[in-house]
Parts: structure tokens; C-alpha cells; sequence
């Protein structure tokens, strides 16, 4: 855990290094995000995603809540 | 928060950047940009480091731009009546080909993780450089359903379906003879893959 911690925030100062971090919202501009939409996401009764949010990764997002 | 109307879960700054990057590519690989588009693409500023240099670039590209340049350009570039200069598909610039075995595994990924194409919309393969952009971004975002991606999901998608290609693409959208407001958006597409090649990294 401690490892895990430690790992993600060397990565999160890389990119805050790199252009993406707060102050260096560079590509943040309003409205760009909005993609026109190619893929979405599968409807409920087809959906078989396979990712399950774990504990581990729900306190990564908790820890990293800015 | 900017990332507040497109991202219902709480991540992180430099991820909802991450997203905004990826989208940011995706819209511009995806059509000729629209009018609407180059005045927001023309608005945006970076900073010192190497892609909010690229970023600039190619804002001040924007804004001597026109939509009916960027529309030919943009032709000349991946469509053409002969083809365009390049093909911006994983698979083509994996195998030569169209269609080939990494369509299928992507095909399968995207199964796996609930993302479906619109039908209606989009009849090119899904493994177009603007869709695979797109399937980052709603991967880290959580637009695809359950919450945003685990990192380490979202690192086995980039290296299976974007590592392995698109930093070249990028470098040859950077070079490509046709490319003129294109050419920031391959340099901002190179150095970005370069970036989330060494982050994932970090993190494995």
C-alpha cells in the first residue's frame, strides 16, 4: 500500500511536470472535451464490463481527491 | 473544477487533463474541425513545458485557420481520393493491412470493458487513432459505466491498442507533407503518448 501510494504520486508529479497539472491547464479550454461521440457506452442489459472498482482503488481516488 | 460536466466521478487534476488531452485529439483526428472548434482550439494557452509549447503552437495555427483549409487539409491527409498520406489505423500500421488481428483484439477489449460503437455514426473500423483518443479518454473518465478505469486497466488498453503505433502515426503527422495545422496536433499527439508511456511506468 505504502508502495502503491508512493508510485502514484511520483507519477502524478510527472505529469504535473509534463503539462498536466493544475495551473498548466493547458488543454482545459471549455468546451473541448466534448468530443463528438463515436463509441458510448453499452447499454445495461449488454453490458459485461469487466472492471470492478476494489477498495485498493476506491482510497487511491479518496487519497488523490484534490 | 473544469472536468465537472463530462466526468461524474472525482478524479484526479492531472488525470481530467489526461482526459481533456485525449478528447482534445480525438475531436480534431476525428472530422475536419468545425468553425466552433478552431475559436476554442485558438483560446488555448499552455505552458513552459514541452507539450504546453505544442499546445500553443497550434493554437496560433488556429488562429490563421479557416474551417475550409482545415477541411482540404484534412482530406489531403487521411482521406484523399487516392487515399490520403496516412492511415490512421492500429491496424495498418501494425500489419499493413486493414482489418487484421489487432482490430480483433481491440474488438474484444472493448467488449470486455462495455464500450460500443455508434452504429449510425461511424462506419470506418474501431481502430481509428480519433476512436481509440476517445476510448482513453471515457476509460479514465468513467464514461463507459462503472466509475473511472483502474489505472492498471487503462494501462493494458493503451499499451495494447495505442503503444505499440500511435506515437509513430503521431511522428508521421508531424512530418507529413500536407500537414500545416496538423503538424502541432501530431507533435502534441507524440509527446502526450511519450508522457503516458513513461507515467504508466512509473505506476506499474
Amino acid at each position: 500500500m505504502k508502495d502503491h501510494k508512493l508510485k502514484s504520486s511520483k507519477r502524478r508529479d510527472f505529469l504535473k511536470l509534463a503539462g498536466l497539472g493544475a495551473g498548466a491547464a493547458g488543454v482545459a479550454a471549455a468546451g473541448i472535451a466534448r468530443a463528438e461521440a463515436k463509441v458510448e457506452a453499452a447499454k445495461p442489459e449488454d453490458h459485461s464490463r469487466g472492471y470492478r472498482e476494489s477498495e485498493h482503488v476506491k482510497k487511491y481516488y479518496a487519497l488523490a481527491r484534490f | 473544477m473544469q472536468a465537472t460536466d463530462q466526468a461524474p466521478y472525482a478524479i484526479t487534476e492531472e488525470d481530467a487533463l489526461r482526459a481533456q488531452a485525449y478528447a482534445l485529439l480525438a475531436r480534431l483526428l476525428a472530422e475536419p474541425p468545425s468553425a466552433e472548434l478552431i475559436m476554442r482550439v485558438a483560446a488555448l494557452d499552455g505552458d513552459a513545458s514541452v507539450l504546453g509549447l505544442a499546445l500553443n503552437e497550434l493554437a496560433a495555427a488556429a488562429r490563421c485557420a479557416s474551417a475550409e483549409r482545415l477541411e482540404e487539409e484534412y482530406h489531403a491527409l487521411f482521406i484523399g481520393l487516392a487515399g490520403g498520406e496516412l492511415t490512421p489505423y492500429g491496424s495498418y500500421y501494425l500489419t499493413g493491412f486493414l482489418f487484421e488481428k489487432p482490430l480483433a483484439e481491440l474488438r474484444g477489449d472493448m467488449a470486455r470493458l462495455g464500450i460500443v460503437r455508434q452504429e449510425q455514426k461511424t462506419k470506418e473500423p474501431e481502430d481509428h487513432i480519433a476512436t481509440l483518443c476517445e476510448a482513453m479518454a471515457g476509460l479514465i473518465t468513467g464514461a463507459f459505466g462503472e466509475g473511472p478505469a483502474a489505472l492498471a486497466e487503462q494501462h493494458a488498453f493503451f499499451d495494447r491498442h495505442l503503444g505499440s503505433w500511435a506515437q509513430q502515426f503521431f511522428a508521421d503527422l508531424e512530418a507529413a507533407e500536407a500537414a500545416r495545422f496538423y503538424r502541432p496536433v501530431g507533435k502534441i499527439g507524440r509527446h502526450f503518448m511519450e508522457i503516458e508511456r513513461q507515467a504508466f511506468a512509473m505506476a506499474a
